[in-house]
């Protein structure tokens, strides 16, 4: 079904959404909406990282760049709410593209430690110049839901049907991007720079333009969480980085199939850890660090185990399994002599 | 000439904490490929291991080697059972790239974690036995303080200690021959992965120093989200790629040019454009030279 009409399949999902949402508390779609801004972050994460083969550790920031983008459009100049978004998802790229021309020419550590050096800074920044609202930040006032959609229809909701909206259309839209031409330069780019270069792939521009996609995906996430939040420091620390960071490998970075678990496991979490905080007398100690440990703990624990995620595991799985009662599928069959010694792949 | 002299004083003196952090990543980059980004969270875990002892014994001159060994002693833990499983696990896919990094983020949200639970998530003071009013000369008081000088001079001496170690002795050897040729040195007779832990353990050495040193010359609180030692670890991280982030002596050269350049920036520009400037200055350092000033062409890619 969604390999062959993905479109409808995402309309029917969307509807279902829509209907579940009419049937939970306020607090659960809250939570609905932050599930679908992690999906859109974590998507673009997992775009630069499993298709492009660069890593970003400061997401964080550029949501925070989009985040403040959209709000000080609004405050400024009271632009149309979708504007805003759209200011957002351009601030945030512009600033992606300026990474990206820097991240281009890095590899693996090196621009670890330059996206992290900006997660950790830019916020503070923030502090720094009183036109970026200080340490309290700013509202990021979308307004009311329109009067037509009901007396009953709350602010949260409304939240959470902008949220998914755009979570739909931006998971749709990559897939689409992931499994085109550039999808497929990305990849060559991520398994063999060298021999995507002979191949006519240009190696850097296609690195830069991957990164400033998912900082624009980056920037509008960050516009939606100022949404639901606010837009100051304390919305992007540097926690946020790293729980994007844990989303994208717990979704498994190489396919977009997994983003779901991410999101819903990111959002979980707290949850998970205020249950147990309850059962064990709900002492302060326990509420504020078992979040920390279980998502850093289950980062080490994927990365140990399942390192290129659940989706990717079960499909290798599956995969294996078909393969096991049949001769090899492999197209060349190649065997290797040395002495008395031989190697095949044939099985 | 008295704002000069002030600059100077206070670059060197954060530039020596910067070194030991540079040197501490530097170490772990050469045994294991991998930059550790949990070293501030390992600093921070360190120093309240000082403050610890310091509560108990009272003496500082005590706990600061203890400290000092435990911290090296939690390096050795991390790596001989989280990496080593680590890179015989996740070899594949596109993954591999990443994994260990991932790996030191989530050491750093556990070790953090670990904190809150132990010490709790308030401040606590951490003095050292020294006075941190600055020297006076005549009218004017000088940016320089006993503890201040202690710092330098601590520094210098870990400093030493190190060149000789890895200069003059046998296990100087074997750590710089495996971090040139694993293979060849392993075939030669060298344990090249005791010798990786032991460059782990000397790495957490240096860092616990840094993380304590840097606590009782600065504020003098910690917390587990500390935002001072995530700015160390970023500090100590420029200076490391300044460097080359392969080379010792690249190390403390790239803290040298960053805590004067910061410190310049703080006295003559504007004392919140810190961050900015230090970024700006990893930034062009990795366009314009990216193997860094000591660094060998090689060893960008990796």
């Amino acid at each position: 079904m969604l390999k062959k009409h993905p479109l409808i399949t995402f309309i029917i999902f969307g509807f279902i959404l829509f209907l579940i949402s009419n049937r939970l508390d306020e607090l659960r779609v809250y939570q609905g909406a932050t599930v679908a801004i992690y999906v859109i972050a974590i998507a673009s994460l997992i775009l630069l990282i499993g298709y492009s083969g660069q890593i970003s550790l400061g997401h964080g920031a550029l949501m925070a760049i989009g985040g403040y983008a959209a709000v000080l459009v609004r405050i400024n100049y009271d632009a149309p709410v979708w504007l805003t978004f759209v200011v957002a998802v351009l601030a945030a790229a512009l600033g992606g593209a300026l990474l990206g021309l820097a991240a281009a020419r890095l590899s693996g550590p090196y621009l670890a430690g330059t996206t992290l050096a900006l997660a950790i800074g830019l916020p503070s920044i923030a502090n720094e110049f009183s036109f970026l609202g200080g340490e309290q930040g700013f509202i990021f006032d979308v307004g009311f839901p329109p009067a037509s959609l009901g007396e009953d229809f709350t602010q949260y909701k409304w939240y959470f049907w902008i949220s998914w909206s755009a979570a739909l259309i931006v998971t749709y839209w990559l897939r689409h991007v992931l499994s085109s031409r550039y999808g497929r330069s990305w990849r060559a780019v991520r398994s063999n720079d060298v021999a995507a270069e002979l191949a006519g792939i240009h190696v850097g521009r296609n690195k830069v333009l991957a990164f400033t996609i998912s900082a624009g995906l980056a920037g509008l996430a960050g516009a939606l969480l100022g949404m639901t939040l606010l837009v100051s420091p304390g919305a992007f620390p540097l926690a946020l980085s790293f729980s994007l960071a844990t989303g994208a490998v717990l979704a498994g970075v190489t396919t977009l199939g997994g983003v779901m678990i991410g999101a819903v496991t990111l959002v979980a979490i707290p949850e998970i850890a205020l249950a147990i905080a309850d059962r064990y007398g709900g002492s302060e100690t326990i509420t504020l660090n078992l979040p920390g440990l279980l998502v850093s703990g289950l980062l080490i624990l994927t990365v140990l185990l399942v390192p290129n995620g659940p989706v990717e595991q079960m499909h290798a799985r599956r995969a294996k399994h078909a393969k096991s009662g049949k001769t090899s599928h492999s197209p060349v069959e190649l065997t290797l002599r040395v002495g008395s010694k031989t190697w095949s792949t044939k099985k | 000439m008295n704002q000069l002299l002030d600059m100077l004083l206070i670059g060197v003196s954060a530039a020596s904490i910067y070194a030991l952090m540079a040197i501490s990543m530097v170490l772990v980059w050469r045994s294991t490929r991998v930059v550790n980004f949990a070293q501030g969270g390992m600093a921070l875990l360190s120093a309240y291991f000082g403050y610890e002892l310091v509560s108990r014994t009272g003496n500082f001159w005590i706990a600061l080697p203890i400290a000092m060994i435990l911290g090296a002693a939690f390096s050795a833990f991390i790596e001989f059972f989280l990496m080593r499983t680590l890179l015989k696990h996740s070899s594949q896919g596109p993954i591999a790239a990443i994994a260990p990094i991932i790996a030191t983020l989530g050491l750093l949200g556990v070790i953090r974690a670990g904190i809150g639970f132990i010490w709790g998530h308030g401040d606590v003071q951490f003095e050292g036995p020294l006075s941190k009013v600055g020297y006076k000369v005549g009218e004017t008081t000088l940016f320089i303080s006993p503890m201040g000088l202690f710092v330098i001079a601590f520094v210098v001496a870990l400093l030493i200690v190190v060149t000789i170690v890895f200069q003059k002795t046998n296990i100087g050897l074997a750590l710089r021959a495996s971090a040139y040729a694993p293979e060849i040195a392993q075939l030669s007779g060298i344990r090249v992965s005791g010798v990786r832990t032991l460059g782990w353990a000397i790495a957490g050495a240096a860092g616990a120093a840094a993380g304590i040193l840097q606590t009782v010359n600065g504020i003098g609180g910690l917390a587990p989200e500390s935002l001072e030692f995530s700015f160390l670890l970023v500090f100590g991280f420029i200076a490391a790629v300044i460097g080359g982030l392969e080379s010792l002596p690249g190390a403390v050269l790239g803290a040298l040019i960053l805590g004067l350049v910061l410190a310049f920036v703080q006295i003559y520009i504007s004392s919140t454009l810190g961050f900015i400037i230090a970024f700006l200055l990893l930034l062009v350092v990795l366009i314009l030279r990216p193997q860094g000033f000591l660094g060998s062409k090689a060893s960008r890619r990796a």
